[in-house]
């Protein structure tokens, strides 16, 4: 790829590297440009001014700034899965083989048929949307808002899903600085050099700030010298970080900053196995804001006609990048920064057309560069701009005397004075201060621990810079008491006042902009302020200014400004919105990071996971864990048939199940039982030695908790078991009582979940079954083993395991559990020595099943609003002892007559089939909310009664067994006769588990 | 009757690949071990009984128990601050429950103890890279001013709790010990390799954890 469409490419100069040339394309168009360009420079360099088409009236635009402050030149980066709309083509380091497309343009960018809006403008005004789309309101979700949102929009999100990889990673440093121009170099310099440990942070890919743009001497060497030699200096240092193409984006408590690298969106595709972008977390102990200032736009009219640039930006272009905008070029100013702009163009051999100065008086030096470069200098404001997708067209000055003068050139710089980037040091609600010297806002204190210096505090000569950077670095290194040498600050000559006279608006009767990336123009502010909406809050949220990606970056200020002329206010009266995080903008990939599809959280696999996944196990998500929900044979339809032949299997021989998912504690300490009994409704401090229990937890409020059995091992050891969703929370709550309510108490609390694995067996052959696997020294007779015992037993190879015998199918059953590192091969010897039983391993579906055929409540019983009377479990309620929940659940609602309690319920039509969520109303009521007697919570088609049966919470229910209802269904439009019954369906003696 | 077979799984066992993984980098920036055969009790100190347990700890490991976050190499085994009032005592498993019995025997009525032999998967994080990849899954800051050798944390790991502690440094510069939720191990374990992946990561053979 040649260079020779770069005709806008200076022969020689700038920071890019001409040995490296990359082709790129920009609305299909093939294009060349230089290692070292950005995208907009390099669009610039190939004579491309329109780039984009505005949010609302879709007029043409071009580039304004050269920094991520960027409201214009927004394009659509990259294809297919890797496109990434609004992307700012001022931040985008140029690589071979990068494409970009313009957005928000159809059929395109040069001829946009939507920019017909700009006819219409008079009542695209602010509040448009909420005045003209008011009736009929039911058309605002289906018609309004999605018409408004494909006309008024910005680029395309990619349809696939991303394909690269975020992360988020942790950093600690003593200093943080943010931006590495000359204030943050000589930040680094001196913390450095004094011991502290530094990161900084720079959000472009070369250290230098404004330092590449605008040269300049430091310590007597030119500055891009002077950089490279501060760069090495640091890089020597073993504690202090650089990280270029990193921005800072926020600052949170206690110090801790969010930060974003944009570690490989330099390259088309990022390397293997690297992210990105990778979203950091800094924690530093002082932080120095070192972020430089933005220039800011002047409102007139046809402000935002492409090549209109500021002038700071030009001068970017020109000298960081060899690129000229324009060929004869105009500037206005208000201040003697925009003049090194004219310095800069003509030393590119770039025609000055005129400079339009806000102020009264040249410098002599300045009169003097006119004359010999045959310019005029006008005293008074640029009225508008006339042109359009072309470019600047004509330039039309109103001269201080009143009478008009025009300038022909292609471009105009605009400089209306600098702002200080407050946005970081504001972000805990600071509000910044008015400096009139330099009709800036400028820092009024900050976030504990962190300062602003150099151009992002009001001192805008590079002197000052250096200075202020060095003493706040030494100053914050000192304060955490490093004490070596900062060294001496380095010195710069260039220290001239900086003189501006503010000029917000010229008034124009074009068209003005205020905020370039939302369109607003002067005239809405007008119309806010005669509505009303003066407050700079209520201004925002009216006219949007300042609300698009940019934050209001490049219009905030002119915005107040317009806002408090109108009101007859001052600029701090009317004052600032209030400034929040992110400072730029933050892509959604970064901030979940490695956190998405099957990393979206930690997953927990039971201690048979392995060997079930190797039988074709279907697993379920239950919270993290992954848990063997069936497992189907060869030749079965469905999960119900898999289902069906696992309970099938369990009541008429033998099964077993891992249970390892239910939480497990252990309970220690002298007062172990004492506690139990506070947390607990029913008694543990009488349980014997060998025994476990079953156990009920009551929230404060009286409000069921949690359920499982407990057992005790010793006299002063407990085994607490808690159900699989509530694990981590009983754990919390336990060591909440234990620390906080309880602190009297001797008690010690260890989660024990992962140390065993544990399965319950269940069925009439598990005796036998166990007998091949426990010590023949162990007696697991009735009388050896009775109903709720549980101890320690040797298994056959000397194994060491706990069983307890406890049943929640309803069959005889015993749970063993065996240290983890077992697991595995506890299960495959239960399938060995079960096979003359035909045991059969069964999931969380049958053993649903077995509970719902049991009557056992669970989760959705135990659902946040049952009492355990409403469980059918209230005579477990302690009366000799107080516990948890017990006065509250002592309140007349909770235990009124009417509440709803835990029934059986079951199709009268044995072919019907049951659903949760079935309202049940009593027969002849129609269905309403005063006539809703309670829900069916759990259903499950029950092959011991070979029909749909199910458990509900129903109104008196206990009174109500044999009654037939309505189970009305609105969400299925199911109506059907249920019949209220007994919830224990199976085996209602109980004594099958006994067995 | 069947013969039964008890063959010991790790946490990590079924998914333990050693080799290589990763970037193809000249050395790699990042080597990682899953350590097994070892014993592990949590110890916590009865109410009042903090000065009696360091008492018998230095009695019976040489060492007084760790009050701080750090890792204290005592006789024959290891103990690493896990809390206040409470520890863990990390020792080589050489058969049966020895450590156990050691720990029941040391501390009998001073401390409640649970072993976690069987709960957690131990992982050893060492290399030049060892402290970047640590830096994506883990707030601590390990600087070596911060966070010198034998520092215990703990701390957590995508959302789940870890003790992490620092050993003794070899020729690669520091080497970090985590100890992690043993069901939780093969998610974390995924974490881990995606997180070093970029540096280039050496997956050494499983190994007995040694003092």
């Amino acid at each position: 790829m040649s260079a020779a469409g770069q005709k806008n490419r200076l022969a020689s100069g700038g920071l890019i590297d001409r040995n490296k040339p990359l082709s790129f394309s920009f609305d299909g168009k093939a294009m060349s440009g230089f290692a070292g360009d950005t995208l907009a420079s390099a669009l610039i360099a190939n004579g491309v001014q329109l780039v984009g088409r505005s949010f609302k009236y879709h007029r043409p635009r071009g580039i304004l700034t050269a920094g991520s402050e960027e409201p214009n030149a927004l394009v659509e980066l990259r294809d297919g899965a890797r496109r990434e709309p609004n992307t700012r083509a001022t931040t985008i380091e140029l690589y071979d083989g990068l494409t970009a497309t313009s957005q928000n343009r159809w059929p395109s960018l040069d001829f946009d048929i939507l920019s017909i809006n700009q006819l219409a403008s008079p009542i695209f005004v602010a509040g448009f949307y909420y005045k003209t789309f008011m009736w009929p309101s039911a058309l605002w979700e289906k018609l309004y808002e999605p018409l408004i949102r494909r006309a008024a929009g910005l680029g395309r999100a990619a349809e696939k899903s991303d394909p690269d990889h975020y992360e988020k990673a942790w950093a600690h440093c003593d200093v943080l600085i943010a931006g590495g121009g000359p204030t943050g170099l000589a930040a680094a310099l001196a913390a450095g050099r004094a011991g502290a440990r530094v990161i900084l942070c720079e959000e472009d890919a070369v250290l230098g700030g404004r330092l590449l743009s605008d040269g300049g001497t430091i310590d007597g060497l030119p500055a891009i010298e002077w950089v490279a030699k501060a760069v090495a200096e640091l890089e020597a240092m073993p504690d202090v970080r650089v990280m270029t193409r990193t921005t800072v984006t926020g600052v949170f408590d206690h110090g801790t900053h969010a930060a974003l690298e944009r570690v490989n969106d330099h390259l088309p595709v990022p390397p293997e196995h690297q992210p990105r972008q990778r979203l950091w977390r800094i924690a530093a102990k002082r932080s120095i804001v070192a972020a430089g200032a933005l220039e800011r736009p002047i409102v007139f009219g046809g402000n935002d006609t492409p090549n209109v640039m500021l002038s700071s930006a030009v001068r970017t272009y020109i000298n960081r990048y060899a690129a000229t905008p324009a060929k004869r070029l105009a500037l206005f100013t208000n201040n003697d920064d925009g003049w090194k702009t004219v310095e800069a163009a003509l030393a590119a051999g770039v025609q000055i057309a005129g400079v339009v100065d806000a102020r009264a008086e040249a410098s002599a030096e300045q009169r003097a560069l006119a004359a010999q470069h045959g310019f005029a200098i006008l005293n008074g404001v640029v009225d508008h701009v006339e042109g359009g997708k072309a470019g600047v067209g004509k330039i039309v000055a109103a001269l201080a005397g009143g009478a008009k003068a025009t300038l022909e050139a292609d471009g105009l710089a605009v400089s209306g004075g600098w702002n200080p980037a407050v946005g970081l040091t504001s972000q805990h609600r600071g509000r910044p201060k008015w400096r009139d010297d330099i009709a800036a806002f400028v820092p009024d204190g900050a976030p504990a621990g962190m300062v602003a210096a150099g151009s992002a505090n009001g001192e805008f000569s590079l002197a000052a810079c250096l200075m202020e950077g060095h003493s706040s670095g030494a100053a914050a290194a000192g304060d955490l008491g490093f004490g070596k040498s900062a060294g001496s600050a380095p010195v710069s000559d260039e220290d001239a006042a900086y003189s501006v006279r503010p000029v917000w608006t010229v008034n124009s009767k074009k068209k003005a902009f205020v905020d370039f990336q939302n369109d607003v123009t002067e005239s809405d502010i007008a119309l806010a302020a005669r509505e009303g909406f003066q407050s700079v809050e209520h201004l925002k949220r009216y006219t949007t200014l300042g609300m698009a990606t940019d934050q209001g970056k490049n219009s905030n200020v002119q915005g107040i400004a317009v806002m408090a002329e109108l009101t007859g206010r001052s600029i701090p009266e009317t004052g600032t919105t209030i400034y929040r995080p992110p400072y730029v903008p933050v892509a959604m990939g970064a901030l979940a990071g490695h956190h998405r599809d099957e990393n979206f959280h930690a997953t927990r696999l039971t201690p048979s996971h392995h060997w079930a996944a190797e039988r074709g196990a279907v697993f379920v998500d239950t919270g993290l864990w992954k848990r063997a929900q069936w497992y189907p044979l060869k030749g079965e339809k469905d999960w119900l048939e898999s289902v069906t032949r696992e309970v099938k299997a369990v009541r008429s021989g033998v099964g077993f199940c891992d249970v390892s998912t239910l939480g497990k504690t252990d309970v220690h300490g002298p007062d172990a039982g004492a506690f139990l009994d506070r947390v607990y409704i029913n008694t543990f401090s009488s349980l014997a030695v060998g025994k476990a229990r079953y156990g009920i937890m009551l929230r404060e409020d009286g409000i069921v908790y949690d359920d499982g059995t407990t057992s005790r091992l010793a006299e002063d050891h407990y085994f607490l078991t808690t159900t699989t969703a509530k694990a981590g929370l009983v754990m919390q709550h336990l060591e909440f009582c234990r620390q906080v309510l309880f602190p009297e108490l001797d008690v010690q609390l260890t989660s024990v979940s992962d140390q065993w694995a544990q399965f319950s067996i269940a069925g009439p052959n598990t005796r036998a079954l166990l007998t091949d696997i426990v010590d023949p020294s162990e007696d697991l007779s009735n009388e050896g083993f009775p109903f709720m015992g549980a101890r320690a037993v040797k298994l056959r190879g000397g194994v060491e395991a706990r069983l307890f015998r406890i049943s929640f199918s309803g069959e005889m059953a015993f749970e063993i559990s065996v240290p983890a590192r077992f697991g595995d091969a506890l299960v495959r010897n239960l399938m060995a020595a079960g096979e003359k039983y035909g045991v059969t391993p069964y999931g969380t579906e049958a053993l649903g099943v077995m509970r719902i055929e049991k009557g056992h409540v669970a989760g959705p019983e135990l659902n946040g609003t049952t009492t355990a009377a409403d469980l059918g479990l209230g005579k477990m309620m302690s009366t000799k002892k107080d516990f948890i929940g017990r006065v509250l659940a002592g309140r007349e609602a909770l235990v009124a007559d009417d509440r709803q309690v835990v029934v059986g319920v079951k199709p009268v039509s044995p072919s019907q089939r049951l659903r949760s969520g079935a309202h049940v109303i009593a027969k002849g009521k129609v269905p309403a909310p005063e006539t809703d007697d309670g829900y069916v919570t759990s259903v499950c088609f029950s092959p011991m009664m070979d029909r749909w049966i199910g458990l509900a919470l129903v109104s008196r229910g206990r009174e109500r067994h044999g009654e037939i209802a309505m189970a009305h269904d609105p969400v299925r439009g199911e109506d059907y006769e249920v019949e209220i019954c007994n919830p224990v369906f199976y085996d209602p003696e109980g004594g099958r588990q006994r067995g | 009757m069947v013969e039964l077979s008890w063959t010991e799984t790790t946490p990590l066992s079924r998914i333990y690949r050693a080799g290589s993984h990763g970037a193809k980098t000249q050395a790699a920036g990042l080597s990682l071990a899953e350590l097994s055969g070892f014993e592990l009790v949590q110890t916590m100190a009865r109410r009042g009984q903090w000065s009696a347990t360091d008492q018998a700890c230095r009695e019976a490991y040489g060492k007084p128990a760790p009050a701080r976050p750090q890792a204290v190499k005592a006789e024959g085994a290891l103990l690493i601050w896990s809390g206040p009032d409470q520890f863990l005592v990390l020792s080589p498993r050489a058969g049966g429950s020895a450590g156990m019995d050691r720990a029941r025997l040391a501390f009998a009525g001073m401390a409640s103890l649970s072993e976690q032999s069987d709960a957690r998967s131990l992982i050893r994080v060492s290399g030049s890279r060892a402290r970047d990849m640590l830096a994506k899954v883990c707030s601590l800051d390990l600087h070596s001013a911060v966070f010198p050798e034998w520092s215990a944390a703990a701390t957590s790991i995508d959302h789940t709790a870890v003790n992490l502690w620092r050993g003794e440094d070899d020729a690669g510069g520091a080497v970090f010990h985590l100890l992690i939720f043993a069901t939780f191990a093969e998610s974390l374990w995924h974490t881990l390799l995606d997180s070093g992946a970029e540096y280039g990561i050496a997956i050494d053979a499983p190994a007995a954890w040694q003092q």
